[in-house]
């Protein structure tokens, strides 16, 4: 049996109809209406110890519920989830133990005081011994460069800054898990850069198995080798992030500037638009080979200069919703 | 508990990095309190007493139901202003935590200056005991602890109510205050001032009168009945429901979410 096992969970919730409208709110004052959305619904998979997953979807696929539910914050109204043995929503105090959460968009600590202060609140709540809380606090200071800003009061870090110490505040009990929401929301290029080479290492050194929600392609390509890609609370792929840019693989983007107007249609030729100082191009390279297009567009017009790009991550996943309709 | 003690001394922390502020709150809060004792010493001034009793009968009354409120305020504040942390979302955090979540939310949230009304409380309390004359016994002294807890209950109950009421909808809190806030000021008064329906009403449904009127009788000498000097014990019994209440609504929030 594997470390995460999740077994056909469903969740549906009931919300109640909001319409526009004085008299419409009056109305649902005293007569309220509602309708049911299925957040997600037979979700399967399974994670095996010390693998970082990257949980995508776009924005209400699902995938906060399903994070609420492998943490034990919610439970499903159908299905089962076994991680390490326990059921989350069931042994709940000695399930936390076992995981660490951040929510890019939601602080655990402390506003007014410095991050160290948080620390040692939860070193009371999770009962580390003194010498290990020691240790690991080190640790995350080192690794995560706290040293200069551990001391000084939250609400004057940047977010870059507070986002490391609340990952730091996240794993001074050494979860085996650790949940990341969006953690490198709004962060800048150096920042994001800092967090995941950090997650990359606690995943290499400790063993934690990672999942980890971005909307940030990048975070998810450089971090983990798997993706489970879920819309409308479906699971639609689950597997190798490399496979499925493969499957994609055999498109090129091509763009050409050239002042002159460019008359071309071949087999190959999936799409031909207009851009501000020449055309986009996208070529099946199955079907028709760059040099050969090349070829075909410098018989007709002058090309001033031209640009070839892989489909980029961002692009397929629009394009993967778009497949499955989501 | 350490770590309760220790959200405590980080809340005192926080606080005291606004020096200035909490200096002045701190001030103000002896300050308007005052005027609430000022309220019933001119009362008393212009009439001899309110339907038998007297100044320093209610003045005790008053401390003890000051006292409750203010110890809640100060140490279990959080449950209090529980809808703040259903609406923001802190409320998943402490689900996340392998702490009694109750006591998670109690220290959510503090408010140090109620301190000085504890401290006024607890004077005024001591005052008026001296001034009352009692005829002291073992009973006595007992009694007057337990309405001091019983205080702290009665609205740690009410407060826990008020908060599962959160776990269904945040609209139409002000309700809660009704029986707070409204109740709080009645029973600062001997319910025996007021009519039957308010005696019953504070007896059965929300027992403010186990807090401070049927205790206050035995101490003052107006009954002898023992069963009054122990009265507040029902408060023991009452937060039995009030916890279970608040443990549905833990129940219901996992499984209807927010």
């Amino acid at each position: 049996m594997s470390f995460i096992e999740v077994k056909q969970i469903s969740k549906t919730f009931k919300l109640a109809k909001k319409k526009s409208g004085l008299l419409e709110a009056f109305k649902s004052f005293f007569k309220r209406e509602y309708f049911y959305v299925k957040a997600v619904s037979d979700v399967s998979f399974s994670i095996e110890k010390g693998e970082i997953v990257g949980y995508i979807g776009p924005n209400g696929a699902g995938k906060s519920t399903t994070i609420k539910i492998l943490s034990g914050i919610l439970n499903p109204d159908s299905g089962e989830c076994i991680i390490d043995g326990l059921v989350p929503w069931q042994n709940r105090r000695e399930f936390v133990r076992k995981i660490g959460v951040v929510f890019g968009q939601r602080s655990q600590l402390w506003w007014d005081i410095p991050t160290e202060d948080t620390f040692l609140l939860l070193k009371d709540i999770y009962d580390i011994p003194d010498f290990e809380y020691q240790k690991n606090k080190e640790d995350l200071i080192d690794k995560l460069n706290l040293k200069d800003i551990i001391n000084i009061p939250v609400r004057q870090l940047s977010l870059g800054q507070r986002m490391r110490c609340e990952i730091a505040a996240s794993l001074l009990h050494n979860p085996e898990i650790l949940f990341l929401d969006e953690p490198t929301i709004g962060l800048d290029a150096v920042s994001k850069q800092l967090v995941r080479d950090f997650i990359k290492r606690l995943n290499k050194e400790k063993k934690t198995t990672i999942i980890l929600t971005s909307h940030d392609m990048s975070d998810i390509t450089s971090l983990s080798k798997r993706i489970i890609l879920i819309g409308k609370g479906r699971v639609l792929y689950d597997g190798n992030l490399k496979k499925l840019k493969n499957k994609y693989e055999d498109e090129k983007y091509i763009s050409i500037k050239t002042k002159e107007k460019l008359d071309l249609k071949c087999t190959g030729l999936k799409s031909k638009k207009k851009s501000v100082d020449g055309y986009d191009l996208v070529i099946d390279t199955k079907v028709i080979s760059i040099s050969d297009i090349l070829n075909k567009i410098s018989k007709r017009v002058k090309i001033d200069d031209v640009d070839i790009e892989n489909e980029s991550i961002d692009n397929l996943i629009v394009k993967l919703y778009e497949d499955y309709k989501i | 508990m350490k770590y309760y003690f220790r959200a405590l001394s980080l809340h005192l922390k926080s606080e005291l990095e606004y020096r200035t502020s909490f200096i002045f709150s701190f001030l103000s809060q002896i300050l308007v309190f005052f005027s609430y004792y000022f309220v019933i010493i001119s009362l008393f001034l212009r009439f001899n007493n309110i339907k038998g009793f007297t100044m320093y009968e209610v003045l005790f009354c008053f401390s003890i139901i000051q006292f409750g409120f203010a110890f809640n305020e100060v140490f279990a504040r959080g449950l209090d202003k529980f809808d703040d942390l259903i609406i923001e979302g802190g409320f998943d955090r402490i689900l996340l935590r392998p702490k009694n979540i109750i006591i998670q939310i109690l220290y959510n949230e503090s408010d140090f200056v109620k301190a000085s009304r504890l401290i006024q409380a607890i004077i005024i309390l001591i005052i008026s005991l001296i001034k009352l004359n009692i005829k002291w016994n073992i009973f006595k002294i007992v009694c007057i602890f337990l309405m001091l807890l019983s205080g702290i209950l009665v609205f740690f109950s009410l407060f826990l109510l008020a908060a599962s009421y959160c776990f269904i909808t945040v609209q139409g809190l002000e309700v809660r205050n009704v029986f707070t806030d409204g109740g709080k000021h009645m029973a600062q008064y001997p319910i025996g001032i007021f009519s039957k329906g308010f005696v019953y009403f504070f007896t059965f449904i929300i027992p403010y009168a186990f807090v401070n009127y049927y205790p206050l009788l035995f101490v003052i000498g107006k009954s002898d009945n023992i069963y009054y000097a122990f009265s507040p014990l029902i408060l023991f019994i009452y937060i039995i429901p009030c916890i279970i209440v608040f443990y549905l609504g833990v129940k219901r929030y996992s499984s209807v979410g927010s």
